[in-house]
């Protein structure tokens, strides 16, 4: 096992604006993954705007100066690449994975939708654009059993005004009420250069990517007073567990325990990531072991634990579990918070940790099996840690936990007294 | 002006090569692997004839009981001691089901991956499948499924598939069951389908770095102890086409979306029009750029997306499209829908359109084959379909050189806009009128 969980080169480069440009040669195949992270994202957003920084990410496939709307899929899908982008509580980031001939057109389309966005941007585009995302939360959110848990989740974790408190998808009545002047001055203030990190990974030498990077965005002006998103670094703890019990058409009970953890990038987050997997990756799990087929009241494929690896406040941790038939809701509760309890006081074996190691081990080498998980990953850690070599230290950081680590790390963050429990009943079949 | 107008052409290509593929007959079966130097993920696919195409009418589901019931324990250990040890090695067990093949991988640093390939031979070939044990798994992959079909989906899909093929028929059924045909199997339907079709060798897919993996161990481990060749696969079958457009409703009520699913039967995987039509499905509906989709999402804003696409197995295929879009623009979502496919079977394509997809399909095979992963399910393509080697750079060629008058050929013989069938999982008490009054076919009771 190497040492090193990023064998590949890093080189960077900061341009005059700000633009900071990473690049990592790997010449294996005819490839390169081009990935931009704007440091925005809906922690950003104000009362009254919730989901404004994910309507936007849609805009920005919209047209720009000298793009037609549109064809900024037509000519990266023209090219053969594939593309996309997404849109979390801390950032936004675009992407496009593409044959090696074609990098410098699509740092072209990047620099376009960067410097070049609000001329082009209509109320035509935007109506129609906030009528996808609409319906995208229809889809994802409203229209699913449980599909509205997270949604449910993050105002019992965060209070009101913390960063965090509402989700990046938004209310339908604030995507309701956009209008245009917002966004045009929400790309002004945040999609600016020196709010974003330029990744390109894969076939591709470090000097010609930079002189591309200086070449297409040099020009760009900077901004200098980009407003920072509210501090949620602190979130006091109330002593009071937060419950919620939701009666909705779904088909079985369902229970999700979430704590405020550590932030991404900590050592805490490290060591919660450990535990995680220890308490809900695979069949070897805990919460497998114990109420999938131990006491046999939760449904085997869908007990699970994981982190949601959020960098600018304590990320949530979360474990659910889904009953079998004619378990109650009441006593998978019970059950599920009983095994998370236990992270504290039942000592976690040699084997447990090695499970969870093992396990993590190979989902970090999968996620840089490809010149674009690679390119994310470097995205990430210069815009949140302001060095893409730190991503290296992630791997030997999980594989150094120990379990007084994770015993302590559970009674300091994982307590009954601040936990919050969401279930779902289903509706009542007269 | 800060920015620079002139789009930039493309620098020199530099021509994407398929990893070089290794066959070998080993330990009494076969191998087929790839090489991907430096690469420190291996990924290691046991490939079984025993696609959901095996399962008898009344027995659809039986595969994935199986696949579950494989992880209870095996000849050498119980099913806690089997998950700790094959989780140790950093891999579970993935199983996958299609109706050609039923597939069992691990994917773990190279270094781990004999020890891995042990233990999934394993379970393969020695599972305990104690009664009570696989008892219970149906019965937990009957609610699985159960809860599945809880979404928008599910339920559309199953009453596509039974009006275009028949449920009379396996391939007019789910592929992976129903609640009801999982609940109603018995353990002998488990056991005797193991002991038909999970005995037999297979072929062993590997993708990794082939200097750091001995193949020829892998090949024992995964062979060990099987018997029996090669059983008769069957040729494709011939599914009649409607003879009017069918619109079925499924209520799903207070539904906020309607969920779409139309669709007809097509050619099966070998046909000759193969890339011509995988090319006319792409313009019509296969990339975000497509036709449907830039009408019903970018151009009306009725749906966060829609996607259409001819699908194809070994005996049969199926042109389908799903969206879903709001409930109060199902019906014009549908004309829109059932106009643009129509438009294409009747105009073809246009040299503007499929110089996008020509270049993306092809432009994907180097973009989209960089993991282990997506190697060896390129590599599962070449054994289902008796493929050579050299499939992967003949397809790229095809793509490139298809011209408009072969895809719009394609799109005029195998687009039955007139044989569709329309599938409407929705709120029925609110859209059955707009429906009826869109009049785009027989609403079927």
């Amino acid at each position: 096992m190497p040492d090193s969980g990023y064998p590949w080169p890093i080189e960077t480069s900061r341009l005059d604006n700000g633009l900071r440009v990473v690049v990592s040669e790997d010449r294996t195949a005819p490839a390169v993954a081009v990935n931009l992270w704007y440091d925005v994202g809906s922690r950003h957003e104000p009362a009254g705007q919730t989901g404004f920084a994910h309507l936007f990410e849609h805009l920005m496939f919209e047209g720009s100066v000298n793009v037609a709307k549109t064809e900024h899929m037509k000519l990266i899908q023209g090219s053969g690449g594939s593309l996309n982008a997404t849109t979390n509580p801390d950032r936004t980031n675009y992407f496009e994975t593409v044959p090696a001939e074609h990098l410098e057109l699509a740092l072209w389309l990047e620099a376009d939708r960067m410097g070049g966005l609000v001329p082009a941007l209509t109320q035509e585009t935007l109506d129609n654009q906030r009528d996808v995302v609409k319906n995208e939360r229809r889809q994802r959110y409203e229209n699913v059993p449980y599909g509205d848990a997270w949604l449910r989740l993050l105002p019992l974790l965060y209070p009101p005004g913390h960063p965090y408190h509402h989700s990046t998808i938004g209310s339908m009545a604030d995507l309701n009420a956009a209008d245009l002047a917002t966004f045009q001055a929400f790309h002004e203030t945040y999609y600016a250069p020196n709010n974003a990190v330029l990744t390109v990974v894969g076939d591709a030498p470090a000097a010609e990517v930079f002189a591309l990077a200086e070449k297409y965005f040099g020009a760009l002006p900077a901004r200098d007073d980009i407003p920072p998103a509210p501090d949620g670094r602190s979130v006091p703890a109330t002593g009071e567990p937060a419950v919620e019990i939701v009666t909705a058409d779904v088909p079985a009970p369902r229970v999700y325990i979430a704590h405020r953890g550590h932030p991404f990038g900590s050592p805490g987050y490290d060591v919660l990531t450990v535990l995680a997997t220890v308490l809900g990756s695979g069949r070897g799990s805990r919460l497998y072991q114990r109420l999938a087929d131990g006491e046999r009241i939760a449904q085997p494929d869908l007990v699970g634990a994981y982190g949601v690896d959020l960098a600018h406040a304590p990320a949530p941790l979360i474990a659910t579990a889904t009953a079998r038939p004619g378990i109650s809701g009441e006593r998978l509760a019970e059950g599920l918070a009983e095994v998370v309890d236990e992270l504290a006081t039942v000592p976690v074996t040699a084997a447990e940790l090695d499970r969870a190691k093992a396990l993590l081990s190979t989902a970090w080498w999968r996620q840089m099996s490809t010149v674009d998980g690679r390119a994310d990953t470097l995205g990430r850690y210069t815009t949140q840690f302001g060095d893409p070599a730190r991503a290296a230290d992630r791997l030997p950081a999980w594989l150094a936990v120990t379990a007084e680590q994770i015993a302590e790390t559970a009674a300091e963050v994982l307590g009954a007294a601040d936990r919050v429990t969401l279930t779902y009943l289903p509706e009542e079949t007269a | 002006m800060t920015l620079i107008a002139d789009r930039p052409g493309p620098g020199a290509a530099r021509p994407y090569r398929f990893p070089p593929v290794v066959r070998r007959a080993a330990g009494g079966g076969q191998v087929v692997a790839a090489h991907l130097p430096g690469q420190n993920l291996a990924v290691a696919l046991l490939l079984l004839d025993a696609g959901a195409g095996r399962e008898l009418t009344g027995k659809e589901g039986l595969g994935g009981v199986l696949a579950k019931a494989l992880e209870e324990g095996t000849a050498q250990r119980d099913a806690t001691a089997y998950a700790l040890a094959i989780e140790a090695l950093g891999t579970e067990l993935v199983t996958g089901l299609d109706w050609d093949s039923f597939q069992i991988s691990v994917q773990v640093p190279v270094d781990r991956l004999t020890a891995a390939v042990q233990l999934l031979a394993e379970a393969v070939r020695t599972p305990r499948l104690d009664p009570a044990d696989v008892r219970r798994v149906r019965d937990d992959e009957a609610t699985a499924l159960r809860m599945d079909w809880a979404n928008p989906g599910p339920r559309a899909d199953a009453a596509l598939r039974a009006d275009l093929f028949g449920a009379d028929t396996r391939w007019g059924r789910p592929m992976y069951g129903d609640p009801d045909s999982v609940a109603a199997l018995d353990v002998e339907d488990i056991t005797v389908f193991h002991s038909e079709w999970f005995l037999r060798p297979g072929t062993l897919i590997v993708a990794g770095d082939l200097d750091r993996i001995d193949l020829d161990a892998l090949a024992g481990a995964a062979f060990a102890g099987t018997g029996g060749g090669p059983a008769e696969r069957g040729g494709p079958i011939e599914v009649p086409l409607h003879t009017n457009r069918r619109i079925i409703l499924v209520d799903r009520p207070g539904s906020v979306q309607s969920t779409l699913r139309l669709g007809h039967p097509s050619p099966h995987r070998a046909h000759p029009d193969h890339v011509p039509m995988t090319l006319a499905g792409t313009v019509l509906g296969g990339a975000f750029t497509s036709r449907l989709n830039h009408l019903i999402r970018e151009v009306r804003g009725y749906t966060y997306g829609i996607r259409g696409e001819f699908a194809s197995s070994r005996r049969f295929g199926r042109f389908a499209v799903s969206s879903g879009v709001q409930t109060a623009v199902t019906a014009p979502a549908l004309v829109e829908a059932v106009g643009e496919i129509t438009r294409t079977q009747a105009g073809g394509v246009t040299e503007d359109e499929l110089a996008v997809a020509r270049s993306w399909r092809a432009g994907q095979l180097s973009v989209e084959l960089q993991s282990p992963r997506a190697i060896a399910s390129a590599l599962t393509t070449l054994v289902v379909h008796d493929l050579p080697d050299d499939y992967h750079a003949r397809l790229r060629e095809e793509l490139l050189t298809a011209d408009v008058d072969q895809v719009s050929a394609a799109a005029a013989t195998h687009l039955h806009p007139e044989a569709l069938t329309l599938v409407i999982e929705g709120d029925a008490a609110v859209i059955r009128n707009d429906l009826e009054a869109a009049a785009l076919g027989d609403l079927l009771p």
